[in-house]
C-alpha cells in the first residue's frame, strides 16, 4: 500500500458515522477513493448493534431515551457497543482485493489491529490481540472491532477505549449467559481503558495522530489528510436510513 | 406458534434462533446474534430458505444456503441442530 488517505478525527453522531462508514467503504471498493483510514467520536453518546442483533434483547431503550443516547444498528455484525464521548473509534476502508489485508477473516482482523496495538503500547498500555476481535488489557478488553465486506471493499471498524463513562453502561443490557463465560460480574469488570492503565488522559486528537503513524508502519504506506470526495458526499442519503425506524429495528 | 433457542458458544458469542410453525412446516425463521456472517445477506437466504420446510429438509435447506458463507461464531451446523431443536420440540 502506498497511498493511505485519512478523514481526520471529529465528532459525530451516530447516523452520520455509520453513513460516513458506509459512504467511504462505497467509494473505496468502486476504486474511488484510496484506502481510507477514518477517526472519529460520538456525539451524543450511543448505543451501535451489530447487524444480527436484536435490538430489545440487546438495548434499555427507555435508560438510552432518558440519557439521551442515540441508537443505531451497524452495517457490521458483532455485539453490542457502547460509544460514549471519551471513546475513540477507527474505521479501516480497503479494496477487497487489496494485497496488504489478508483474505481470511482472522487474519485481516489481527493485520488492521495491528496498527491499533502499537498505537497502545506507545502510550504505556501493555496490548495484545485477543482473537477473534478483540484487543485486551491483562484479561480486560480496551477495544474491539467489527469487519463488513460489501461493495467491493472490507471496513473495519472499532473502538479505542481512551476513557469510559460508566454511569451509561446500563443502556446495554447484560445477560446471565455472557457474564459467566468470561467470569466477571459485569460489564464495567470486564473492560478497562487507556485512563484507568496509564493514570493519566490521552486526547482523542493526540492519540489518532499515533494511530495513523502506527498504520503508516504497518501498512508501508504514506498518510495523507483528505477530505470527502464529491461521492463520499453521498452520506447523508445514506444517513436517512441509519436514522430510520425500519433499519433499526429491523430485528 | 413459535418455537426458539439460544445458545452461547464458547467464545462467548450468543445466537438465537426463532422459528413459526404450524403443522410442522416452517412458516417464519429468524436467526439472531452477535455472531459475524460474510456475507451477511447469507444469514437472510438461510431464513428464506427455511421457509416451506419441515423437519426432515430443513437441514438441506440450512446446508445448500450456508455453502458460500463465512460464518464466525457459530457454525452452520450449530445452525442446523438449533432448527432441528425447534421442529423437535413442536412435535
Amino acid at each position: 500500500m502506498n497511498r493511505l488517505r485519512v478523514i481526520e478525527f471529529e465528532f459525530g453522531d451516530a447516523p452520520f458515522n455509520m453513513a460516513l462508514d458506509e459512504a467511504i467503504m462505497r467509494a473505496v471498493g468502486a476504486g474511488k477513493s484510496p484506502p481510507t483510514l477514518r477517526l472519529y467520536g460520538w456525539d451524543p453518546p450511543a448505543v451501535s448493534i451489530g447487524y444480527f442483533q436484536e435490538i430489545r434483547e440487546e438495548v434499555d431503550l427507555e435508560f438510552c431515551h432518558e440519557k439521551g443516547i442515540q441508537v443505531v444498528r451497524r452495517l457490521s455484525g458483532g455485539g453490542a457497543v457502547l460509544h460514549t464521548q471519551k471513546e475513540l473509534t477507527y474505521s479501516f476502508s480497503v479494496e477487497a482485493s487489496d494485497p496488504s489485508v489478508p483474505q481470511d477473516i482472522q487474519g485481516s482482523y489481527l493485520k488492521i489491529c495491528a496498527p491499533i496495538i502499537s498505537a497502545l503500547r506507545e502510550v504505556g498500555v501493555p496490548a495484545s490481540f485477543r482473537p477473534v476481535n478483540d484487543i485486551e488489557v491483562r484479561g480486560r478488553k480496551i477495544s474491539g472491532s467489527a469487519q463488513t465486506r460489501r461493495f467491493g471493499a472490507i471496513l473495519q471498524h472499532g473502538t479505542i477505549l481512551l476513557g469510559m463513562d460508566y454511569s451509561l453502561l446500563p443502556a446495554l443490557k447484560v445477560r446471565a449467559e455472557k457474564l459467566t463465560e468470561k467470569g466477571a460480574k459485569d460489564i464495567a469488570g470486564r473492560i478497562t481503558t487507556v485512563a484507568e492503565i496509564i493514570g493519566r488522559e490521552v486526547g482523542h486528537e493526540e492519540f489518532s495522530k499515533i494511530i495513523v503513524k502506527k498504520f503508516e508502519d504497518h501498512f508501508n504506506a504514506v498518510a495523507e489528510c483528505s477530505v470527502l470526495s464529491e461521492d463520499e458526499c453521498i452520506a447523508p442519503m445514506l444517513e436517512e436510513r441509519y436514522r430510520s425506524v425500519d433499519w433499526t429495528f429491523r430485528r | 406458534m413459535y418455537r426458539e433457542r439460544v445458545r452461547k458458544f464458547k467464545d462467548g458469542k450468543l445466537v438465537k434462533v426463532r422459528i413459526v410453525i404450524e403443522g410442522g412446516i416452517i412458516k417464519d425463521a429468524r436467526i439472531t446474534g452477535d455472531f459475524f456472517a460474510h456475507p451477511e445477506e447469507g444469514i437472510e437466504i438461510i431464513e428464506k430458505e427455511l421457509i416451506g420446510k419441515d423437519l426432515c429438509n430443513a437441514r438441506q435447506a440450512v446446508e445448500s444456503a450456508s455453502g458460500g458463507i463465512t460464518l464466525i461464531g457459530v457454525r452452520a451446523e450449530d445452525l442446523i441442530a438449533m432448527v432441528q431443536e425447534c421442529l423437535d420440540s413442536d412435535a
